[in-house]
């Protein structure tokens, strides 16, 4: 026997197993990576109370708003960031303590559920009243007690119009065989099954298997015109690799900052079959230990100046009227970009699915990328 | 005096490992968070055989990264080790440095360079090789490309450490038995330096297997890779214990490989010794 490995035994083995075997019975029903815990309701005011950890999708908030606010209010704002709101739990349930991040408006009502967002203080918000009505009292958050509204978007296909021409207003151009080779989807389950759901003519969140098989059957159909699935649209559009890309609404306005033509770069609303439209939110972690400065940074986020810039930047209208003026300006050679309250009151917003749906979601997608 | 290998290796190892262990084990409850429990039949969905293409893929990746990184990587460490002279240290260096920079940032540079509109195409257009371009990345090879890259260094240092061990005179007596450079090399520097070989292909596989980030990246849709996988039941699906039975899975499996490496060197050790 090689040396050193003599002395691991069978018994050894067997003694090991046992011990992983007793504990974890022993463990059983104890959480592992427990999340967040504290007290949802504890008061809290907007004021200094020490530096911002601030958590969010990198490149999603003005920098320029970001030294103001820190100046302003002496204060620093470290960023973390995450590419995904599952990638956002994970790094909650580790216990990281940030003071303030952007959930989706689904995510909003899963930690509302789960007791991991604080109370916001509405009346103390000086600049609350420029939201939209519509958020006063939304379907994730009722009565808006635990988040206030960042960011609208919608989900539908940037494309090359110098190359391809018009398409045609359905889930169907992912499948332009003009841009066969050059088609990205995005690398996200719940959008990808969306457009195939919307595409088939079943409602965006069926949790239907046969249904949702129908629309896996579509998505392999789909790979070999495929390039790949990205998220990262800026670059897949940007640096010419996509001629046809599944993105969000704001990604387009980015792209067309960096390239020579902006005008051959179009986002199409897919009118025909339907869209997913959505919205993200400010929410302050149960374990913050910096609340004030947290409430501090929303209601300068909601200063009707401070998103007119912010949105000039970004490229994702804000819920805020403030910005209505300047986002109007940004979406108007194309207005398919524009988010509205009627998108928001009659599309099709993610739902926060129970988990054996969401299992049934993921394993689908998963089923189309391993296939 | 093994004391502090063995805390090291204790804390930073097995204990880590036994969680990840305890993991597999668990289940997600209906609010997403994962809990303990006696759950072995994670261990049996690994098996599906949905995930056979997938593992095949990695292996397969995996194998050809080891096969182009030998192949490059074997001349750039006989070259160091025979002929660097006073910059051998600065050679090594060199082949060193790239990897002071993030795997994840050198991967992105590999984007911008094989982009449709990156340097690569440019350079081609240029000089007329190909005016419409060629298609790099979002393929199997632009993949293996970023894990011949990422994994190199790996490859040169353990063949160099070989090669520059073992004695010159040996390559002089083989030339005085009359052998040309292909069976001087093929007779006595291959067999001398054989270890540095096992060592170089063990240490590119392991971590070339589970790679995510150039599949990611690089990759089209259908490059999908196990550590794609595993990441995809962590984050998408939330699914700790499903991704840590593919983990240990996966880590048998290559454990195995290691195992045939310890008994290689431990082998060789003592016919060197004997």
């Amino acid at each position: 026997m090689t040396p050193g490995l003599d002395a691991l035994s069978r018994r050894d083995l067997l003694r090991a197993g046992a011990g992983a075997a007793l504990a974890a019975y022993g463990l059983a029903g104890c959480g592992i990576g427990h999340g967040i815990r504290g007290d949802v309701n504890r008061v809290i005011e907007p004021k200094v109370d020490g530096d911002l950890f601030y958590f969010n999708y990198s490149q999603y908030i003005n920098p320029a708003l970001v030294k103001e606010f820190e100046k302003r209010y002496d204060v620093r704002v470290i960023e973390s960031y995450f590419d995904s709101m599952e990638g956002m739990l994970a790094k909650l349930r580790s216990g990281n303590a940030y003071d303030v991040m952007f959930p989706t408006a689904e995510y909003v009502q899963r930690l509302i559920q789960q007791e991991q967002v604080l109370r916001i203080p509405r009346d103390k918000l000086e600049n609350l009243d420029n939201i939209y009505g519509y958020f006063n009292d939304p379907w994730y958050d009722p009565d808006s007690a635990h988040s206030v509204p960042y960011s609208l978007y919608i989900t539908g296909i940037g494309y090359r119009a110098d190359i391809l021409g018009d398409l045609t207003g359905s889930w169907d151009d992912l499948a332009n065989e003009e841009a066969a080779g050059r088609i990205y989807v995005l690398d996200d389950y719940q959008e990808a099954l969306a457009a195939g759901n919307l595409r088939n003519g079943f409602e965006m969140n069926t949790v239907v298997e046969s249904e949702l098989n129908t629309t896996e059957e579509w998505l392999v159909g789909l790979k070999p015109l495929l390039r790949g699935f990205s998220v990262d649209t800026i670059t897949t559009m940007s640096s010419g690799n996509a001629w046809i890309q599944h993105l969000w609404n704001g990604d387009i306005i980015n792209i067309r900052y960096r390239v020579d033509d902006p005008d051959a770069y179009v986002f199409e609303k897919i009118t025909q079959d339907g869209f997913p439209v959505g919205s993200d939110a400010f929410c302050i972690p149960v374990n913050s230990e910096h609340p004030g400065t947290a409430l501090l940074f929303i209601d300068f986020m909601l200063d009707p100046k401070n998103a007119a810039k912010n949105v000039s930047w970004n490229g994702y209208p804000m819920p805020n009227h403030g910005q209505d003026e300047t986002f109007q300006e940004l979406a108007k050679g194309d207005p398919n970009i524009v988010v509205t309250v009627d998108d928001l009151e009659g599309g099709d917003q993610f739902a926060n699915l129970p988990q054996d749906d969401r299992e049934l979601w993921t394993n689908t997608f998963l089923e189309v990328k391993a296939s | 005096m093994l004391a502090p290998a063995g805390v090291w290796l204790l804390l930073l190892f097995a204990v880590p490992m036994g969680i990840v262990v305890l993991v597999s084990l668990g289940r997600t409850d209906p609010i997403f968070e994962a809990v303990y429990g006696w759950h072995p039949g994670n261990y049996a969905d690994v098996f599906d055989p949905l995930f056979a293409p997938v593992l095949l893929r990695s292996v397969t990746y995996a194998l050809a990264t080891v096969a182009l990184c030998l192949l490059i990587g074997y001349p750039i460490a006989y070259y160091i080790a025979r002929f660097g002279g006073r910059w051998k240290t600065l050679l090594i260096a060199a082949v060193v440095l790239p990897f002071l920079v993030n795997y994840l940032v050198r991967t992105y540079a590999w984007v911008a360079i094989l982009s449709d509109e990156g340097l690569a195409n440019g350079i081609l257009q240029d000089v007329g090789l190909a005016e419409n371009g060629v298609r790099f990345i979002n393929t199997s090879w632009a993949v293996i490309g970023g894990l011949v890259y990422g994994y190199l260094a790996f490859m040169i240092l353990p063949l160099y450490a070989a090669l520059d061990r073992m004695d010159p005179a040996l390559i002089e007596a083989g030339k005085d038995l009359y052998g040309n450079r292909w069976q001087t090399f093929w007779h006595v520097t291959w067999p001398a330096a054989f270890q540095g070989v096992v060592a170089g292909c063990v240490l590119v596989f392991l971590p070339a297997v589970g790679d995510f980030i150039s599949a990611q990246l690089l990759g089209g849709p259908d490059t999908y890779m196990v550590g794609n996988l595993i990441q995809q039941q962590f984050l998408e699906a939330q699914n700790w214990p499903f991704g840590a039975a593919l983990t240990i899975v996966m880590m048998g499996f290559l454990l195995i490989w290691m195992l045939l490496y310890v008994r290689s060197a431990t082998r060789a050790s003592r016919e060197a010794s004997a």
